[in-house]
């Protein structure tokens, strides 16, 4: 058994190298595909983390009417944390309001030449544990007596998702085509291993060699082509993935990229396995689609 | 061993290459196949080892119809049997040694196996000291030899040979046949198609011989053609 598995490495090897530039060109395909595959794999880690980060902050502002009176504001307070998912409540004046709004922007202009009066209303800040549940405390706080108005950031958080599911669909459709792409070069130059062994495949045959012994050099030939394209891959993706995040974290830094290696480890896993999966397709189909020529 | 029953062979384009043979072929036998171009020889070898299956009739090869193998089956079928061809069909890439023990390998001997029965073939074929040699560096009958001994190397109970001689001088054919006579020896039944006359004659063995697909002849200590 294990002379065998010599033998198949040792006459995978030989195909692989005497297939020359065929051999390099399909392990040249299977470098951009994973590569596109591995990019498009990251994007949606990513995005998903975006949009957890998002949720997780996801904050609903009630407005009020009138100014309140201290003891109001904090009855408002209190009922509102009652309420399932919230983690949080903070009361802001419109005083104070108004005092951090002129702080922030007031140096460039004088504020008191365009509004005469504060028009800031007071302000609830809610903080939502469980994004599913910010609707409903949102409908909830706007049923309360005194509040005006309730605002919170769903509309972003969906269309974060939608462009989300975008990619996710775009990014399938490409990575199909391209398997497909790869698997058909891998397939073509295995072929050409098989040409080059016909009086190999037929004298392997007239000594009682079976078909399944005859495949797995092939087979493995596939295996070498995914691997080594995998191989390659995974270099330039971890190479530039970190490159990336490094920029971003410099530009961006509020963006919250994935940079714990650990997240990364099943995007780099899967990459390999379709690498060496397509190979190994690509070599079984050949290989069995001569073999029944031949015989 | 073998028994060929009511066989017919009609290819594809119509050419009715066997027209109802019946042969019977015991244990340990030493048989000739005669006959001209085209008139069935390797065909019927072709039935033997399964390279093509016959339009009618049965070939019997140890009670097992060749014909009704499934094709999983035919590799275990071919492994009972050594084929000798007229152009060798080594592989060019691989020394002698390694042309022989690739029969062993292909067939999952482990490597201990390997080198003693390499040796021993090529030994019997007296090729011991051309084994590091590739097979354009040898003459046809060193050539002929290593086929041989591709073919004996896991003890087959059978040898076909189709035409050995047919690309070889006379004095080298003698040294094949020679060889081919000390493997029936050895308790192998062995199968020789030619058309070398001479070879036929002096040897006198069973012949059987073809002429247009149909026998014409099967008798004991044969010759080649009727004596005139």
């Amino acid at each position: 058994m294990l002379n065998s598995i010599e033998f198949f490495v040792s006459e995978a090897w030989t195909g692989f190298k005497r297939s020359g530039i065929m051999s390099f060109v399909a392990v040249g395909t299977v470098i951009v595909s994973l590569t596109i595959f591995g990019v498009f794999l990251m994007g949606v880690v990513n995005i998903g983390s975006i949009i957890g980060t998002i949720s997780s902050n996801v904050q609903v502002s009630a407005y009020v009417n009138r100014s309140l009176e201290k003891y109001e504001a904090d009855s408002i307070v209190s009922r509102i944390s009652m309420l399932r998912g919230v983690a949080n409540v903070k009361y802001i004046s419109r005083t104070d309001a108004w005092k951090r709004f002129k702080e922030e922007y007031g140096g460039k202009m004088s504020l008191e030449d365009v509004v005469s009066d504060n028009p800031l209303p007071d302000t609830f800040i809610v903080e939502v544990q469980i994004p599913e549940l910010v609707p409903s405390v949102a409908r909830q706080i706007s049923g309360m007596p005194v509040i005006s108005e309730v605002r919170y950031s769903g509309k972003l958080i969906e269309q974060v998702e939608s462009l989300a599911s975008a990619v996710r669909i775009g990014g399938l459709i490409l990575v199909c085509m391209l398997s497909v792409a790869t698997l058909l070069i891998v397939i073509n130059t295995i072929r050409l291993t098989v040409i080059a062994r016909e009086k190999d495949i037929a004298i392997m045959k007239l000594v009682g060699a079976t078909n399944s012994f005859i495949k797995w050099p092939f087979i493995i030939e596939g295996i070498m082509i995914g691997l080594i394209g995998s191989m390659f891959s995974f270099a330039i993706l971890k190479s530039s993935y970190d490159l990336v995040v490094f920029q971003v974290s410099q530009a961006l830094p509020f963006l919250p990229l994935i940079s714990d290696q650990r997240h990364l480890l099943a995007v780099y896993l899967i990459v390999g396995c379709v690498g060496v999966f397509l190979g190994m397709m690509g070599g079984y189909i050949s290989v069995s689609k001569s073999l029944k020529e031949f015989s | 061993m073998i028994q060929i029953i009511g066989v017919s062979k009609v290819y594809p384009n119509g050419f009715e290459a066997l027209s109802n043979v019946d042969i019977h072929i015991g244990k340990e036998e030493f048989i000739f196949i005669v006959g001209p171009s085209g008139s069935g020889k390797t065909t019927l070898m072709k039935l033997l080892y399964r390279e093509e299956l016959p339009t009618s009739g049965q070939v019997i090869i140890d009670k097992l119809n060749v014909a009704e193998l499934k094709p999983y089956q035919v590799p275990y079928l071919r492994r009972n049997m050594g084929v000798v061809f007229q152009d060798f069909k080594l592989l060019p890439r691989r020394t002698v040694w390694e042309n022989i023990s690739f029969a062993m390998q292909v067939v999952g001997r482990p490597r201990s196996a390997i080198r003693r029965h390499v040796s021993l073939a090529l030994e019997l074929v007296g090729l011991q000291k051309k084994a590091d040699s590739f097979p354009a560096d040898l003459s046809g009958g060193e050539q002929q030899r290593a086929c041989i001994a591709r073919a004996i190397v896991n003890n087959p109970p059978l040898l076909i040979a189709d035409e050995p001689t047919g690309n070889l001088d006379p004095t080298t054919s003698w040294e094949i046949i020679n060889l081919l006579d000390k493997i029936n020896k050895r308790k192998t039944t062995v199968i020789v198609t030619t058309h070398n006359k001479n070879i036929v004659d002096i040897m006198r063995k069973r012949v059987v011989a073809l002429e247009s697909g149909r026998i014409i002849r099967d008798e004991q200590l044969g010759v080649y053609g009727s004596a005139k």
